[in-house]
This record gives structure tokens, C-alpha cells and sequence, in this order.
């Protein structure tokens, strides 16, 4: 164990943070409005495939533009089908994941080897060195949303309204306020957060799409979610602590004197069995928006 | 109607729609080995959507099956390292199978009862947690000594024989059927399976009338278990040439999913399961004809399926076309309630 | 302001009516005026459509016909926002807060200022500042769901009187608040003086005599008329209220047994909103009696209901069936400790409606031999069974085993419920307004049928909005006021005009 390793172990989780808490962020907002998306993985999983080829004609920064645009046409069509067709809210979401993992694999295919595509060197972003190591200019970004989504819900009106219409939608639209429009609202930004989380994951960390690449992180985001209790600043450190494992199995598979102790699979596990330990442990005491899943009815 | 999306996407891309699905349905149904591979393709489908339907029924989403299906044929697998008689390993086998996929679900629904821990997220976390393990046990204890890219393979007394020569088709589907017209007498036929249908329709009204919601919560979360660990064994027992499972599970990966979508194309029933399941069968058979003879690559089923499952998240389709036409709707509140209670509380 | 005495809002010939209800008007061409600097009560039994008519007037509902005029001149509201854009404000009976924010939190959520900004310090200052005025004492700075009913509801009226308006609308603001009724009508006397039209709608004749300049009184959606609270009396508005009735007898025996079938005692709940619904409820029933509870409902007969068939906790107290415990035990124990339950709900709760009627029938009795023979159902039987039920209570039903049961009608839909509940001649029934939205003859059956029942020595607890059924049924006679009986009384002896005045009152005769 030496100080370089520590780093190492440091900066790829801070790497691995970015997609969940960019993610988690986003469904922060949602479900503040009373939307609970469980289709976050689909989502990252097609703005991961169109960040990467947007990245391929345009350069990474409009790869991860067009990531985000994947994100809030879909969560678009989501927040439609449940709020103004008043859907269930969970059956569309395991629609949108079949639906992106359906043609993301296609997709795969087609552009030549199935199941993998290398995202050219172009495409690629650029890390930023620091003395701490090569950092990518997202880190950022996944440092400072959160904290503009706390202004956001908690220090103006318009977050007041959120999460009222979260809370009660019947006194909001007493009060004025278009529920579903702002629940729609929420939901597209949610999902554009997590659009830019997939473009991320392709277009910089990765550098490649794979059909798995999304790898559960939808859903791990959706525990942090509820970890954080809807505070997007526990989400930070939420989504440092399943970077962190997520980030583990990597590097004990390189590092055989860990490996012959701990099989990789075990690690692997790791960031699944905290995030289910997480949820129950924490489940009984996290308050959600009274009305959330629950589709809004004016009569 | 995911049809006529799938159609749109392929004309997108150049393919010819048109001969695409006729070769798909000619490749699926035409002939007898094109429909004994939709049949034997449709096997472990059809279990893996009883576990979802099961679930539905009483309320909940139970897509564990995918996990649950993991270790079914690991248990399978497992089995076969004894040296007994066959018969009694491949009954053995079989059983502890079901009991694996229902020791997987037991902690969902344990959650569920005390904590009120939504099933979707612990599912889908005991699926990854037993992907790993699962690959775990592929690459060490059940490996073949031979081929290490494999596990060791079903012994030979203990598969399923096949039953149309040629074809992937074997006796196993006969399990599906069977296990298909057991999850409806289970569901309509019997005191428990009448408080699961009670208790997924109207909780409330289910509790006043006394069923008790954490039995509901575990009859449906085991009976689950049993039919996705079923699906596992009788998919690994069933399919030449190797009768094995491969390292990263390439055969199996997904069955769990697509069973979600055969049920809810299937509404939830074990009939429309069977037709359902047999219809997926049929696409992903004729789909490598359709590869063949019109280049649209097979995993476009994939997309078309998750379309159409999108569309079934809009309960009243009707609802959708009258909202189209009040335009502009005036806004009228009131809170939603029953018309007896409104004159009441006036 | 307007000049004192000069009518600020009228309300002319107006109609509601809603989808689904069409048996009469909800309001039937009613005629309302409010002058500036009097407080007017609009008072009435429940059902008489006291709610709709403040909705409609305030821009909740739509008007189906009529016109409201605001200072004499006609408006057309659409919606809330009309209403305040036009000066008139509503307090709700069921407040319009959300619970986790701050009294303050929610006034913003209602500005329309622009969405980035959160002037939360100003609208904080301006509370206060109105607190004092109006001596409406609340802490911005406190969340709604710690306050207690009576400072949530100040809250809620400082949230109206944010927007200024002139005429502030409230519907049953003391059904919730049992002490700091004072408070209210100090301060709403303050209100008036200083020009505002007030319009107070209440069910207790008590505050519309003291509270009230003038008083309109409202039954079955027509106005019975406006008098000034000077010039007339309870017994007045009593006969205004419920009408001259001529009572229904049924044959009648006295009460045979001694022995107690249910026990209550001492029991308290709470309600959704963890507000107290039951504060100490006692009684008991005997085998063979009825008592029947009148009163308005909201006053805690649900909950008592719910707390005795095993839905809802009981905080204190106990439930005693044939001696035997069984406070807090779950539905299915009470169920086969032979307790009965038409519950309220008899389409969310009653039955299961997309399933058929043959399981509805069976919903209960499924677990018990014959209809089921170990774990499965005897379904020949279970057919017979229904057949049967379905024939003797007379609903109308095509296909036992196909037809979901959503698509019955509500009164064919009750007489199945009570079919399923009572074919058994069980111990003990929990009939929550059982004949509601049926007709004359079915409420007749309904009757006689519970007659039968009695004499066969069934207890029977009967909750019931209709004094008609009340007097004809019971035994006993208790009403209850706000999680309290507050009076029981005799049910062959006791009159009408008794009965609608402690109903009204709240409070026992003295």
C-alpha cells in the first residue's frame, strides 16, 4: 500500500462517482415532483451509444450534448405517457429499458462488432492533469450539480412548487400551479441528467459501448436516490460511496496478492450488495414525496 | 402497433420491411424445424414470465427472474457432479433447482414483508449479485476440467431427450406446459391463489376481507422462485449439443427479461403466456432467418418488444384517443372521489 | 372596501349538477347574497350541498347554471385564481397546506412572483404583520404538520387573507378546531367590522345563531330560505333543516337477551391525517339489539366502525366480542370471531370490482369448508352458493362467473354486499350507511331484513346519515360529535325534532 495506490484508487473513484451521482441527481428532481423513473437505465444505456456517436462526428463536447438530448426526449415520452395519460409509472420504465437495450444491441451490431464499439480518439475527452492525476473535466460538473440542484428545490420557488406537487398536488393546483406540466418538467430534466451521465460513460470514461455498459448503474442510482433521502448533497456522497465500489472490482483484478484472497466476481458484487443493504437499512427511515407514483387526477 | 414502429426503424436503416418479416414469420412458423426451435426457444421464456405474472397478479414486479434462472441451472449443473443413478439426479436436479430460485426470492420478498423494500430495486440488485456468483462457480468449482471455457456438462442420463430429431427441441417443453397449467389452477383454482388475484387487484378490499398481506407477499415471491429456477434447469438440461452453461452465460443472459415482456405481452395469464411465449420463440427463431435472408440483424425483436411494452404502460388506450380530442380541456378540480362520498361529505 | 351593508357577492339561480348523479340537482336554483360587514351562515345537513355552493362561489366548480355577481357586477370564475383575482378567498375544510413545509413555504407556493426567486424573509415579515391585524397569531417560521388543528387552520385563513381579499369563504372551519372555536369568531368579528363579507357554512345551528348576522338555510340543494339570526330560534332552523317527517314504524319487540355480544370500551384513534377521530368512545350492544348512531358524518363513525372490524389501530381502549378481546387483531380474526362488516366504501372496499361476482360473493367464506376443500375451491358449490345469494337479495347480475363486478350498479352492488355479509345470521354486523343510494323498496328489504337479524339475535351496530332508518331501526339511538358520543338516547321514545337537535348541537339535551 503506498501513496500512489491510494491515489489510484481515489481518482478512478471519483471517475466512477460521476454517471450515479449525475444520474441520481437527476431523479432527485423527479421524484421530488412525485415521478419515480425506473427507467434511468435505459436511459444512460441509449445516451451512452448516441454520446458516442455523436462524439465520433462532432468531437466529445457534442457528444455529450447529444447525450443529453437522448435523455430529455425520452424522459419526455416517459413523463408524458404518466402524467398527462396518467401510465403507471413502472411499466413504462421497464419499457424504456427493454426498448434501449433492444436497440442499442442492434445498433451494435450494426456499426460492425457485435457488442462493442471502440469510440475513435477524437470523440474522446480530454482529462484535465492536476497533481493528483488525470482528472476528467466531469468530475466537476458532478461536484457542482448537485449543489445547484439543492438551490434549486430547497432555496427558490420554483423548487417549493416541485416538491409540492410531490407532496400534495392537490394543494399546488388549489394554488395555481400545473401539476402535470411541472411534473413533466421535472422528469425531462431528470432524465437529461442522466443522458449526460451515459454520453459520459462512453464518450470519456469508457471510451467504448458495450450492451452492458450501463451495468446496473440506473438502478444503483435510483438507491442512492433513496439513501439520499432526496438531499442532492447526500447524493454526492452517495454516489462517492458506490463509485468507490464500483470502482474496486477493477483494480483487484489487477492486483493478483487481492485476487487470490477475494475473487474479482466477489468484488463485482460489492457495489450491488451495499446498494441493497443501503436501501433496506435505510428504507424505514427515509420520508418520500406523500403522492409520489402515483398518477395525478384532477376528476 | 411496435410492429409498425419496428417497420419504421428498419426502413430507416435501408432494410426492406416487407421481406424482412416474411421471412421472419416463414422462418418462425413455416416449417417444422423453424417451429421446433420457436418451441424450444419459447421453453424457458414461458417459465421465467410465470414468475412474472405470478408477481403481477398479487400486485408486485418480480423481475428476479433473471437471477433466480442463474442459479436454477447452476443447481442443475451442480447435480450432475454426483455419481448416482440418473434418474435420480435428474430428479434431483430439478428440485434443487427450484429450490434455488426460490431461496434467491426469499430475501425479496423477507424485505418486502418487514421493510417495505420495493421488490424492483432488490431484485434487480440480487440479479447482478448472482450474475457475479454465478461466474463465479462457472469459472471455478463447476468448471470443466476439459474445456475451461465451460462448465462441466449435464451428465448424459439426466438431459432431456430431444424431441424433434435436428432441432433444439426437447421433452423440457413439456415442463413449461406442464408448469403453465399448474400457475392457473395455483391461481384460479385455489383458496391461496384467489387471495394472490384478491390482493393484486384491490389491497384494500383484500385486507378487509382477511387475507393477510406478508402471506400474499411470500406465496408470491417463492412460487416465483420456483418456476424461473425451473426455467434455468430445464433450459441447461434440455439444450444440445453441450448441455452446459458457458462462461458469461451467453445462452441464458436475458431469458429472465424477455420472460418479463412474453408475460405482459401474454396479459399475465398462463394461457397468453404459452401463446406469447411461443410467438418469442418464433421471432428469435425466425429472426436468424430473417438475418439471412434480408440482413435485418435479430435483435431488432428486441426492440420491437420493448415498444410494445411501452405502449401497454397506457391504461385505457380509448382514454388516450378521447384526451386527444378535448383539446384544451377546461380546468375543473376536484378531488377524486366516488359519487356516493361526494353527496355525503357536501 | 364597500360601504357597510351594500351586498358584495351574489349568487343567483345557480345549478350544479354532476356526472353520475343525476337523480336531483346538487343545487337547485339558489339564491345567496353576502353584504359587506356581516358574517352570513349557510347552514345545513350534510348532503345538502353547503360544499358546492362555497366551491362554486369561490371558482372551485363551475356553475351549471346561474350567475354570480361580485360588487354587482357579473363574473365568470373558472378557477381558483378567478375567485381571488376577484376578491373572494376560500378556507377549505380540508386545508389546502402541504404538510412538510413552513406556513410561510406555502403562501409562496401561491405568489406569483417569477420561480427563481424565493422571497421567503418578506412573505415571513408580511405573516406577522397580519398575524397582528387580524389577531390570527401563527409562526411563519413553523411547519404545517407540526401545528395543531386549530393554528393549521389560522394558517390557512392568513394564506387567504395574503391576497386581500373582500369576501373570505369558510366551509366548516370548526369541524376541525374543538376549543379555539372563541378565537375564530373573535376574529372573524374583527374581520367584518373592518368591511369584509363573510361566508360561514356550518351543520351546527348553535354557531349560525351566534356567530351569524344572517342565516340561509340549505336542504337537499334548495335554499329554505334567509333569515336574521335576531329574529328567529333553533326550533325555526331545526324544521328548516330536516323537515316535517312523519317517523316509518316497524313492528317492533323489545330486546330479549341480557347478554352483551360487543363491547366498547373507553376507545381512542386517530384518523389519516393522525388527528384524533375517536377520544374515548364507550358502549355496548346486546344480542339482539340495534343501536344506531347518528349524526353528521366525519365525526368519527368510520373510524369506530374501522377500529372495531380490525382496520384501523386503536390508540386506547378495547374492543370486547362475546368476552373475548380483540382490540387491534387483525381482519381475518375478527371476521371469524363472526363480526359482519357493510363497510362505507362499497366499491373501493366492498368488493374486489374487477373481479366476478361469484368471487365477490365468496370473498370471505372462500377460506372455509364447503366452498373450499383444503387449498382449493369447490367452485360447484361456490356457484350454487351465489346463485342462491344473488337471487334472494335481488341483484341483477347476467353471468356469475364472467361479468366483473365493476359494471353492477351501486345499489345492486350493496344488495350483493349485504347478501355476502348477513346470509350467515351472523353474531355481530357493522353496517356503515348500508342503504345509501338505494331505492325505496331495497331500503324497505334492507329494513326488514335487519329486523329479521335482530330477532334472530344478531347485534348490530348501524351507522346511518338518514334519521328515517335510525328511528324506525334502533334501539338505542347514539350521536356522536367529534370522536365522542354525545348522547344516547331511547329509540322508541325519542322524537325527530331530539334527535336533529342534538345532531346539530352537538351536545347533549339539558
Amino acid at each position: 500500500m503506498n501513496l500512489a495506490f491510494l491515489r489510484g484508487i481515489f481518482i478512478g473513484s471519483l471517475h466512477a462517482m460521476v454517471p450515479i451521482t449525475l444520474t441520481a441527481t437527476g431523479e432527485v428532481i423527479g421524484e421530488s415532483s412525485g415521478l419515480f423513473n425506473i427507467g434511468l437505465e435505459g436511459i444512460i444505456l441509449m445516451s451512452a451509444m448516441t454520446g458516442a456517436l455523436g462524439a465520433e462526428a462532432g468531437g466529445p463536447i457534442a457528444g455529450l450534448l447529444i447525450g443529453v438530448a437522448t435523455g430529455a426526449a425520452i424522459g419526455l415520452v416517459f413523463g408524458s405517457i404518466c402524467t398527462y395519460f396518467k401510465g403507471v409509472q413502472l411499466i413504462a420504465g421497464v419499457g424504456i429499458n427493454l426498448f434501449a437495450a433492444g436497440l442499442v444491441t442492434f445498433w451494435l451490431i450494426d456499426l460492425g462488432v457485435p457488442g462493442h464499439h471502440a469510440v475513435a480518439d477524437e470523440g474522446q475527452m480530454v482529462d484535465i492533469s492536476t497533481p493528483l492525476g488525470d482528472l476528467s473535466p466531469m468530475i466537476i460538473v458532478a461536484f457542482v450539480l448537485p449543489v445547484l440542484t439543492y438551490i434549486l428545490l430547497f432555496r427558490t420557488k420554483l423548487g417549493l412548487k416541485i416538491r409540492a406537487v410531490g407532496e400534495n398536488p392537490q394543494a399546488a393546483d388549489v394554488a395555481g400551479i400545473n401539476v402535470h406540466r411541472l411534473r413533466l418538467l421535472s422528469t425531462v430534466v431528470g432524465a437529461s441528467l442522466a443522458g449526460l451521465a451515459g454520453a459520459y460513460i462512453s464518450v470519456d470514461w469508457m471510451g467504448s459501448v458495450t450492451k452492458e455498459i450501463s451495468a446496473g448503474r440506473g438502478f444503483i442510482a435510483l438507491a442512492t436516490v433513496v439513501f439520499s433521502g432526496l438531499n442532492p448533497m447526500l447524493v454526492l456522497l452517495g454516489g462517492f460511496i458506490f463509485g468507490f465500489f464500483d470502482n474496486l472490482a477493477v483494480w483487484v483484478s489487477t492486483m493478483p496478492a487481492v485476487q487470490r484472497v477475494i475473487p474479482w466476481q466477489f468484488v463485482s458484487m460489492a457495489p450491488y450488495i451495499v446498494t441493497l443493504l443501503v436501501v433496506a437499512g435505510v428504507i424505514g427511515r427515509v420520508r418520500f414525496p406523500a403522492a409520489m407514483g402515483i398518477p395525478y387526477e384532477r376528476e | 402497433m411496435g410492429f409498425a414502429a419496428g417497420a419504421l426503424i428498419m426502413m430507416v436503416y435501408g432494410y426492406d420491411p416487407i421481406s424482412a418479416y416474411r421471412a421472419l414469420f416463414s422462418g418462425a412458423f413455416g416449417d417444422l424445424y423453424g417451429f421446433s426451435e420457436s418451441l424450444a426457444n419459447a421453453t424457458p421464456l414461458i417459465l421465467t414470465a410465470l414468475t412474472f405474472a405470478i408477481g403481477f397478479r398479487g400486485g408486485m414486479f418480480n423481475i428476479g427472474a433473471e437471477g433466480q434462472l442463474y442459479l436454477g441451472a447452476l443447481a442443475a449443473v451442480t447435480l450432475s457432479l454426483l455419481h448416482l443413478p440418473p434418474a435420480m439426479v435428474f430428479a434431483l436436479s430439478l428440485i434443487c433447482a427450484v429450490l434455488a430460485g426460490a431461496i434467491w426470492s426469499l430475501p425479496v420478498a423477507i424485505l418486502k414483508a418487514t421493510r417495505g423494500v420495493h421488490e424492483v430495486i432488490s431484485t434487480i440488485m440480487l440479479n447482478w449479485i448472482s450474475q457475479f456468483l454465478a461466474f463465479y462457480l462457472i469459472a471455478n468449482i463447476l468448471v470443466d476440467p476439459m474445456r475451461a471455457e465451460k462448465t462441466i456438462s449435464i451428465a448424459e442420463g439426466v438431459r432431456f431427450p430431444v424431441l424433434v430429431p435436428g432441432t433444439s427441441l426437447s421433452y423440457g417443453i413439456f415442463i413449461s406446459l406442464f408448469a403453465a397449467i399448474i400457475v392457473y389452477l395455483f391461481l384460479w383454482r385455489t383458496v391461496i391463489g384467489f387471495d394472490i388475484r384478491a390482493m393484486g387487484h384491490n389491497a384494500m378490499a383484500a385486507t378487509y376481507a382477511g387475507i393477510e398481506k406478508w402471506k400474499i407477499i411470500v406465496f408470491v415471491f417463492i412460487t416465483g422462485g420456483f418456476t424461473a429456477g425451473l426455467a434455468g434447469a430445464v433450459h441447461v438440461m434440455g439444450r444440445p449439443p453441450t448441455y452446459a452453461v458457458y462462461s458469461g452465460m451467453p445462452s441464458i443472459t436475458g431469458l429472465g427479461f424477455e420472460g418479463l415482456a412474453v408475460a405482459m405481452i401474454g396479459r399475465n395469464h398462463p394461457i397468453g403466456i404459452i401463446i406469447s411465449g411461443i410467438f418469442f420463440g418464433g421471432l428469435l427463431a425466425g429472426g436468424r432467418i430473417m438475418q439471412l435472408f434480408a440482413q435485418v440483424p435479430l435483435e431488432m425483436v428486441r426492440v420491437v418488444e420493448g415498444i410494445v411494452v411501452l405502449f401497454l404502460a397506457i391504461p385505457e388506450l380509448i382514454r388516450l384517443f378521447s384526451f386527444l380530442r378535448k383539446m384544451g380541456p377546461i380546468v375543473i378540480f376536484r378531488s377524486k372521489r366516488s359519487s356516493d362520498e361526494d353527496r355525503r361529505r357536501l | 372596501m364597500e360601504g357597510k351593508g351594500d351586498i358584495i357577492l351574489e349568487g343567483k339561480g345557480i345549478c350544479k349538477g354532476f356526472p353520475g348523479v343525476w337523480e336531483h340537482l346538487i343545487l337547485d336554483h339558489i339564491d345567496i347574497d353576502v353584504k359587506a360587514g356581516e358574517i352570513h351562515t349557510l347552514l345545513g345537513e350534510n348532503g345538502a350541498g353547503k360544499t358546492v355552493i362555497a366551491n362554486c362561489l369561490s371558482g372551485f366548480y363551475l356553475l351549471s347554471e346561474g350567475q354570480i355577481l361580485v360588487k354587482g357586477k357579473p363574473v365568470t370564475l373558472k378557477s381558483p385564481r378567478d375567485g381571488i383575482r376577484h376578491g373572494i378567498g376560500m378556507v377549505h375544510q380540508e386545508l389546502a397546506l402541504v404538510k412538510p413545509f413552513t406556513v410561510a413555504q406555502n403562501i409562496v407556493l401561491g405568489l406569483s412572483s417569477s420561480d427563481l426567486t424565493f422571497p421567503l424573509t418578506e412573505v415571513e415579515d408580511r405573516v406577522r404583520e397580519l398575524s397582528e391585524k387580524y389577531r390570527l397569531y401563527i409562526d411563519p417560521l413553523a411547519r404545517v404538520e407540526d401545528l395543531s388543528a386549530g393554528e393549521q387552520q389560522r394558517a390557512e385563513i392568513i394564506k387567504v387573507l395574503y391576497h386581500d381579499p373582500e369576501i373570505l369563504i369558510l366551509d366548516e372551519p370548526t369541524s376541525l378546531i374543538s376549543t379555539d372555536a372563541e378565537h375564530l369568531f373573535d376574529a372573524l368579528n374583527s374581520l367584518a367590522k373592518m368591511g369584509y363579507g363573510i361566508l360561514f357554512i356550518t351543520h351546527k345551528i348553535e354557531e349560525a345563531l351566534e356567530a351569524g348576522d344572517r342565516v340561509t338555510v340549505l336542504r337537499l340543494g334548495k335554499s329554505m330560505g334567509t333569515k336574521e339570526t335576531a329574529k328567529t330560534d333553533k326550533t325555526e332552523l331545526v324544521k328548516l333543516m330536516f323537515g316535517e317527517h312523519t317517523p316509518v314504524h316497524l313492528e317492533r319487540k323489545p330486546v330479549k337477551s341480557d347478554k352483551i355480544a360487543l363491547e366498547v370500551k373507553n376507545l381512542e384513534a386517530l384518523a389519516a391525517d393522525e388527528e384524533p377521530a375517536l377520544q374515548g368512545v364507550s358502549f355496548t350492544i346486546r344480542e339482539g339489539e340495534i343501536i344506531g348512531f347518528a349524526g353528521i358524518s366525519g365525526n368519527g363513525q368510520s373510524e369506530l366502525a374501522e377500529v372495531i372490524t380490525g382496520l384501523r389501530r386503536a390508540t386506547r381502549g378495547q374492543v370486547v366480542i362475546h368476552g373475548k378481546d380483540y382490540t387491534n387483531r387483525s381482519p381475518g380474526e375478527i371476521i371469524r370471531a363472526g363480526v359482519s362488516h357493510i363497510p362505507e366504501k362499497r366499491r373501493e372496499m366492498g368488493v374486489i370490482e374487477p373481479m366476478t361476482v361469484a368471487e365477490n360473493v365468496v370473498l370471505k367464506d372462500i377460506r372455509i369448508s364447503p366452498f373450499s376443500k383444503g387449498p382449493f375451491l369447490n367452485m360447484p358449490h361456490i356457484t350454487g352458493h351465489t346463485q342462491e345469494i344473488v337471487s334472494r337479495f335481488g341483484a341483477l347480475v347476467s353471468d356469475l362467473w364472467k361479468s366483473q363486478t365493476r359494471i353492477l350498479s351501486g345499489g345492486n352492488i350493496q344488495r350483493l354486499i349485504l347478501g355476502r355479509e348477513t346470509w350467515r345470521m351472523p353474531k355481530c354486523i357493522v353496517a356503515v350507511y348500508p342503504t345509501q343510494g338505494l331505492d325505496a323498496k331495497a331500503v324497505n328489504h334492507t329494513w326488514e331484513l335487519f329486523m329479521r337479524l335482530r330477532e334472530a339475535g344478531s347485534a348490530i351496530l348501524l351507522v346511518s346519515e338518514d334519521l328515517d332508518e335510525i328511528m324506525a331501526l334502533s334501539d338505542r339511538i347514539a350521536v356522536m360529535s367529534q370522536g365522542k358520543i354525545a348522547g344516547m338516547l331511547d329509540g322508541g321514545a325519542a322524537k325527530r325534532e331530539e334527535i336533529g337537535l342534538m345532531i346539530a348541537t352537538g351536545a347533549p339535551k339539558t
